[in-house]
């Protein structure tokens, strides 16, 4: 007797679909806002002295509010970076047709690295103490996205 | 303080066990309980170990009373690391109030979803997530550069943990992932994800699960002769944002330092037989092992070379292949200390650490090794 193709029953798909409306926060609002004026903007602990960039409430070492406002940047320096060959989207790897660059940029003036996008160069020169400088979207649109990425800072300028 | 014994472990990983969570959980623990000749009625308390967003909904336990065995009974759960659930069990034991504890870990990331998702869900909601930059691969990949760079090694170093991993998680019956042929040239050659990791640096999506019986001292006399005691255990949390050396783990140290301290030891390093660590990439096996003092500060080209971490080396590090060989997520912990349960057994075959008394298994959780927790394990009652 021939077999029948047998049914797939197997699977089912279950979204999870829930929406948060966070409120971005005081701190995060402030840094965005100043990222529309081509300005980045960190917070000081009156503790350690340490900054951070995104500007963040508290300082976990110290158990304070950091409140010590201060403008840091534009220009740093590549402490740690990674090229992507892959991009990771919700969940899933994709390859990428060119590869893209992720650095941990220390800005001047900031003790706690921003991770960010670095454009405008190859991938084989990313490396660390590579002097960078922040790219602003323009028109700003009032989001993280003002700041766009990092490129290296002009061989003139060294 | 009460002194508190693993007497039993069962464990399935599969890139996919082909079969629900639910019955794979019953599969597990029925058999567990008809190998060690005893019912569900003889276990006073569970610590289920899972997670809501692998699992896809909230109170991932709510079903999973029924499979293992905890119907009615005295049950709680653990959302966390494996290790923490081992703990939470070792507490409610110590505590006088339960003389037996089933720990059950699980999750199914080889078949149902996709394990990089729950840690992006783990990401602040209202920066990273926003950003898209930053997610499991890229994470790990930045602090494995961190570690290469801090000490001036190559990437090769990192193919050499892989391999090593991959060939010892063939001859572990329960991983799955294993390469037997695996060299440094083979896991060099695996697809470039974020540099410097490549496929083969990374734990494998796993469907799983793992089982451990822990009872109070009279009670593990009776359920076994080989106790396993637990001596020591210690944590800590690590900020979640990389303002520290990624290339360092200051909360493996001090999670270290706290089990070491518990269990009255001086001299970890010399007194340990093996370890067991959660290295979910290859590259977060040297930051573990050197947190824990058990090598120096940028060794691991060392480490490979001298062959040190190897099964007959002077420091096994994760003979069973560790979380390359299979990683169920926070189950995975559970895992950890289920295979040092099975080198102090004299249990773990082809991988067996000769006289292997005294072990150690490390979980974690988070991004960049935010949380770490140690447990020590040991024929020796002490
Ligand atoms: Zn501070």
């Amino acid at each position: 007797m021939a077999e029948k193709a047998e049914r797939s029953v197997v699977e089912v798909e279950v979204p999870l679909d829930f929406t948060y409306n966070y409120r971005v926060g005081q701190y995060l609002e402030r840094y965005i806002k100043g990222l529309g004026e081509k300005k980045i903007l960190g917070v000081r602990c009156s503790g350690c002295s340490k900054v951070t960039v995104p500007p963040r409430n508290f300082c976990g070492a110290c158990n304070r509010v950091m409140d010590e406002w201060v403008e840091v940047g534009p220009e740093g320096t590549v402490e740690n970076y990674t090229i992507g060959h892959v991009k990771v989207e919700r969940g899933a790897v994709e390859k990428l047709d060119e590869p893209r660059l992720l650095a941990m940029v220390k800005l001047e003036g900031a003790t706690v690295p921003l991770l960010a996008e670095v454009k405008g160069m190859a991938a084989s020169e990313l490396e660390n103490g590579l002097r960078v400088k922040a790219v602003f979207k323009d028109p700003v649109s009032d989001s993280l996205a003002d700041l766009s990425h990092f490129e290296p800072v002009g061989q003139e300028v060294k | 303080m009460r002194k508190v014994a693993i007497v039993g472990q069962a464990q399935v990983n599969a890139s996919d066990v082909g079969k629900s969570r639910e019955r794979m959980l019953f599969d597990l623990c029925k058999g567990f309980y008809d190998g060690m000749g005893i019912t569900r009625h003889d276990i006073d308390t569970f610590v289920l170990c899972s997670n809501d967003f692998a699992a896809g909904h909230t109170i991932s336990n709510v079903f999973e009373d029924c499979p293992v065995g905890a119907y009615m009974k005295d049950e709680t759960k653990v959302e966390a690391d494996g290790v923490m659930a081992v703990t939470y069990a070792l507490a409610r034991i110590m505590s006088g109030l339960y003389d037996t504890a089933l720990v059950v870990g699980n999750s199914q990331g080889g078949s149902v979803m996709r394990p990089y998702l729950v840690m992006d869900y783990t990401m602040s909601p209202t920066y990273d997530r926003q950003l898209g930059l930053l997610n499991e691969l890229s994470s790990a990949a930045l602090q494995a550069r961190a570690y290469l760079d801090a000490y001036g090694l190559g990437d090769e170093v990192l193919d050499r943990i892989a391999a090593r991993n991959l060939r010892n998680a063939a001859k572990n019956p329960d991983a799955f992932n294993g390469k037997a042929d695996a060299t440094p040239e083979s896991v060099a050659g695996s697809d470039k994800l974020y540099e410097p990791l490549k496929q083969d640096h990374c734990f494998p999506f796993t469907d799983g699960a793992c089982v451990l019986l822990l009872a109070g001292e009279e009670k593990a006399k009776e359920l076994t002769d080989k106790p396993v005691w637990i001596r020591g255990v210690g944590d800590s949390l690590d900020s979640y944002y990389p303002e520290r050396n990624l290339a360092r783990s200051k909360s493996v140290k001090l999670a270290g330092e706290r089990a070491f301290k518990m269990a009255g030891m001086n001299d970890p390093a010399g007194e340990l037989d093996l370890v067991e660590v959660s290295a979910k990439f290859a590259s977060q096996e040297p930051i573990i092992c050197e947190g824990l003092g058990l090598f120096a500060e940028g060794s691991a080209s060392d480490v490979a070379v001298r062959g040190l971490a190897e099964i007959d080396g002077a420091m096994p590090v994760s003979p069973s292949g560790g979380a390359l060989g299979a990683y169920p997520l926070c189950a995975g912990g559970v895992t950890r200390v289920a295979e040092c349960y099975k080198q102090l057994t004299g249990s773990a075959g082809d991988l067996q650490v000769a006289d292997a008394r005294t072990a150690l298994a490390h979980g974690q959780d988070g991004l960049y090794l935010q949380h770490n927790a140690v447990m020590v394990v040991s024929t020796e009652e002490g």
